[in-house]
């Protein structure tokens, strides 16, 4: 799994702006770290959350049955999905 | 222990004397009824605002265009509230004068969000200056239950009540009380909720509306769907209906609430809330589980909330559970929020005394897990039902039961 | 003593006065309004300007920040409230299924609701946060005290705007009087934003400046043009009265009597002139709690300043007492503004005989009014305390406080 390190740090940004972690360096936040239960401790609401704030950050849609699953469980996995996503866009306009 | 040490209350037997309802089937309870029997959703695509903005496109609206005349600045939800307590005290046989000293308990979610939502994007956007404030008188969470007290003329007490899904299940609860403690001698209980984009955009936002008509308790089903409406119930005692010469439809037995204290969107996932409120309604009614002949189930159709509602069901009613015919009156009027557990509690005393529960589409496998015996594509004959539950479980985690009896078995 | 009565035993208020009920008491008897200025964008010379607000206060020993961060403002303060009333009462444990949550709120959480309808309206249905959806509605201020506290009884909100925080009183009441709870959390959340300030005073609600009065909240009195509108949250711990004198609380107030009542003539966000019922509503809470006017010794008025509504209450109160001898009108009002709980706490430390104060911004009653307003002189400690409270649109509620 690859990704831009610019990406991660855009999602780590949105994490603490997003979800209110005041007093938490977004810089401090470890790309593998666990976003959900034991790690991050975030819950059901703050993954609907992040997910509004990276359709508004990326200009992406994502769908309700893509949130919570594999791709939301870290940093890293959520950097890669988003610019997998984005990539797909991007393939899709140089077709046309 | 509930109920152990009664405290002022009377032992009196509290009745149901008339019934109002409005709903996507129509204004009054003849074209519910004939709706819930027939078992086709009312939930289609959205016509009030444009909702190809939204991440979801349907809901089960109330017609409009059907309304009978109304105050002119009255808000939608306060126009429902009016007709189907008007509808009610009608079937009571209550006249003005008759209602004078009358309770109004009633539930609302959103009140009038809808009207006010106009007057807010005006009053935040680039013309301010225009906004109408007599629109905002509008936006009041109080709004339809002094509505139905304008409307009737009470100068008795009015409580409303906004706990998000179960408020009109509280506000009949709170009116339950109060004629058992001789508050009141007759009481006009219901709830009442509009579709509004704050509403709609909200469920959506936290991704719990399915694209699809809701199919509760199917495995595959995938959220709920939004609905509008209001239902009334009036309520007195036994005595009291016979001194007027006022025909008991059924009674209303018991009431039991809990709050899950688990999270603020999610419920328990082992229904503990749900079942304490259940449990507590039916000792409240003096009916034991083995009683119940259906249940009205809060059944919203999310993933969550079923499969929460079917573990408190299992608690509470043990290896019967899987016997007991169940249904969601949501499968075809959508999630009426604040009004639900009113209109709910309508169709559930319509099933009652028909003899008779509502069936939900045939759409989707039922889902193995949650172990409940469904009533599908038609209604199913009780021709001996007794007694009968009604369930809300409200976002928040607050949780209402209403337990209702055949009038005859009072 | 009753074998079913219920007391308050403990009280936690956040307001305009700060983070505690001492701060209240204090203001009670300084007598001035707690006002200050609040945004307004584009606001002429002749419009409200003051709002009683919650100042910057340090909540954190009762509301760690981790647990606040999704918090809407009435949620904060209203489980800060909840657990700084269960301390100050002291009970020594609670069975969460045995403890009722029942808030009243007016307008809910403001903020939020005006920036969920910013963004569906605006900037598009698909940008609405969930975090504002889950907490602006109504019931979440008593959903985040019952998560806090661990309460799983009944857990109700109560929206009779004005009336709404004496009906909660009598909801949980009811609620441990008939068994259902033996502990019950009761009170009220608000908060004030410019948004709602501006509509408020659109609407005349809110009191002005004039050519001859400062902007000032003046109950009863003949230059009175509007409330201050407030924020806050209160909160009481609820008992049987059985329990908390077998484990020895120390500050008892009896909840003797209860009772609401509608005037059908008023409009929407109005008041009427149904002084009729309304002192028939004020009736009946006195003789459920056994009283005679006569058996009264304090009033605490709900009159916030608003021309009609203060005079109905007014009236009402004549009706009610009729020939009977007067008690002094206390009208905290004056002082923490509308909405917020600051009536139901200041009701409370009334009925313990705190001192109130004259009210600073008072000219004179208004001729005709015939109610005693309270000119801050030592009174003794009462027996029994009314406290009503009269909601915009028709609603009134009224309770008898009784020192136990």
């Amino acid at each position: 799994m690859s990704y831009e390190p610019a990406t991660a740090t855009r999602i780590k940004r949105l994490l603490v702006e997003k979800l209110h972690l005041e007093g938490m360096d977004a810089a401090s936040i470890d790309d593998h770290t666990p976003l959900f239960g034991e790690g991050l401790g975030l819950d059901s609401v703050d993954a609907l959350e992040l997910v509004v704030a990276l359709e508004k950050e990326f200009a992406l849609r994502i769908q309700s049955h893509e949130v919570g699953r594999e791709a939301f469980a870290s940093v890293a996995t959520l950097a890669a999905y988003v610019e997998s996503r984005l990539a797909t866009v991007g393939d899709r306009h140089a077709g046309s | 222990m509930p109920g152990a040490d009664p405290g002022g209350t009377t032992g009196a037997k509290i009745v149901v004397t008339g019934l109002g309802a409005i709903t996507a089937f129509g204004w009054g309870v003849a074209p519910l009824w004939e709706g819930l029997r027939e078992g086709t959703t009312a939930v289609g695509p959205i016509t009030r605002f444009d909702a190809s903005l939204h991440r979801t496109r349907l809901a089960a609206e109330v017609p409009l265009a059907l309304a009978p005349h109304g105050a002119r600045r009255a808000t939608w939800a306060d126009r429902f509230a009016v007709a189907a307590a008007e509808e009610a005290t009608r079937q009571a046989g209550l006249t003005p004068a008759a209602c004078a000293d009358a309770g109004v308990y009633f539930g609302s979610s959103t009140g009038g969000m809808l009207e006010s939502e106009a007057y807010y994007a005006t009053l935040i956007g680039p013309r301010a200056r225009h906004a109408r404030p007599s629109l905002l008188v509008a936006q009041q969470l109080n709004g339809p239950g002094d509505a139905v007290a304008r409307s009737l003329g009470t100068s008795g007490p009015v409580e409303s009540v906004s706990s998000a899904c179960a408020s009109g299940s509280m506000a009949i609860g709170a009116a339950l009380r109060a004629l058992r403690r001789g508050d009141v001698e007759l009481a006009i209980a219901g709830g009442s909720d509009s579709l509004c984009q704050l509403t709609y955009a909200g469920f959506n936002a936290l991704r719990s509306v399915d694209e699809r008509a809701c199919r509760p308790f199917r495995r595959d089903r995938a959220g709920l769907s939004i609905g509008e409406g209001a239902g009334v119930l009036v309520l007195e005692s036994l005595a009291h209906a016979r001194a007027r010469g006022a025909f008991p439809i059924a009674v209303l037995a018991g009431e039991g609430e809990a709050c899950d204290a688990h999270h603020m969107t999610a419920p328990h996932p082992e229904g503990i809330g749900a079942s304490a409120a259940i449990s507590q309604a039916l000792a409240d009614a003096e009916t034991d589980a083995a009683e119940i002949d259906f249940v009205n189930a809060h059944g919203t159709g999310t993933p969550h909330n079923d499969l929460a509602e079917a573990r408190a069901m299992h608690r509470v009613f043990g290896d019967r559970t899987g016997s007991i015919p169940v249904t969601s009156t949501k499968a075809l009027l959508g999630h009426l929020l604040g009004s639900a557990g009113a209109v709910e509690a309508v169709a559930t005393v319509l099933g009652l005394v028909r003899r008779e529960v509502h069936p939900m589409p045939v759409a989707g496998e039922p889902d193995e897990a949650i172990g409940l015996r469904l009533v599908l594509g038609r209604p199913l004959a009780l021709p001996r039902a007794i007694a009968a539950l009604s369930t809300s479980l409200a976002f928040g985690g607050a949780n209402a039961a209403l337990v209702f009896r055949c009038a005859e078995a009072a | 003593m009753s074998p079913h009565a219920v007391v308050a035993t403990g009280i936690g208020a956040i307001g305009p006065w700060g983070g505690g009920v001492e701060g209240l008491a204090r203001a009670l008897a300084a007598g001035r309004p707690l006002g200050v200025e609040i945004d307004g964008e584009g606001r002429d010379d002749r419009a409200s300007r003051l709002a009683a607000l919650v100042p910057d206060v340090d909540l954190s020993r009762w509301l760690p920040p981790a647990s606040a961060r999704r918090l809407g403002r009435p949620s904060r303060w209203a489980v800060a409230a909840a657990r700084i009333a269960l301390e100050d009462a002291g009970l020594p444990s609670l069975d969460g299924a045995r403890v009722a949550v029942i808030l009243a709120t007016s307008f809910g959480a403001v903020r939020f609701t005006e920036n969920l309808v910013r963004q569906t309206l605006v900037e598009g249905p698909e940008s609405a946060q969930p975090f504002y959806f889950s907490e602006c509605v109504a019931n979440a201020a008593a959903a985040q005290v019952a998560l806090a506290v661990g309460a799983r009884g009944a857990n109700v909100t109560v929206t009779q705007r004005e009336a709404g925080p004496l009906v909660a009183l009598a909801r949980g009441t009811s609620e441990v009087r008939e068994g259902r709870a033996d502990v019950a959390l009761v009170g009220a959340a608000d908060e004030m934003t410019p948004l709602l300030h501006r509509v408020l005073d659109r609407f005349g609600a809110t009191a002005r400046p004039t050519a001859h009065h400062d902007e000032a909240p003046r109950p009863f009195d003949v230059a009175r043009n509007g409330m201050l509108a407030g924020e806050g949250a209160a909160v009481l711990v609820l008992e049987r009265e059985a329990d908390a004198v077998a484990r020895g609380a120390s500050r008892r107030v009896r909840v003797a009597g209860t009772a609401g009542a509608f005037d059908a003539e008023a409009a929407p966000s109005d008041w009427g002139e149904g002084d009729e019922t309304m002192a028939r509503g004020i009736a009946r809470a006195l003789a459920r709690a056994g009283r005679s006017p006569a058996a009264i010794d304090r009033v605490v008025a709900g009159a916030s300043g608003s021309r009609r509504g203060d005079r109905l209450e007014a009236r009402a109160l004549s009706r009610a007492w009729a020939g009977a001898p007067r008690p002094p009108v206390l009208v905290p009002k004056a002082v923490t503004g509308e909405y917020g709980g600051g009536q139901l706490a200041a009701a409370f430390l009334a009925a313990l005989g705190v001192p109130f104060g004259p009210v600073a911004a008072m000219t004179a009653v208004e001729p005709g009014l015939d109610v005693g307003v309270h000119d801050g002189s030592p009174l003794p400690i009462p027996e029994a305390v009314l406290v009503g409270a009269l909601a915009a649109g028709g609603a009134g509620a009224w309770a008898v406080l009784e020192r136990a």
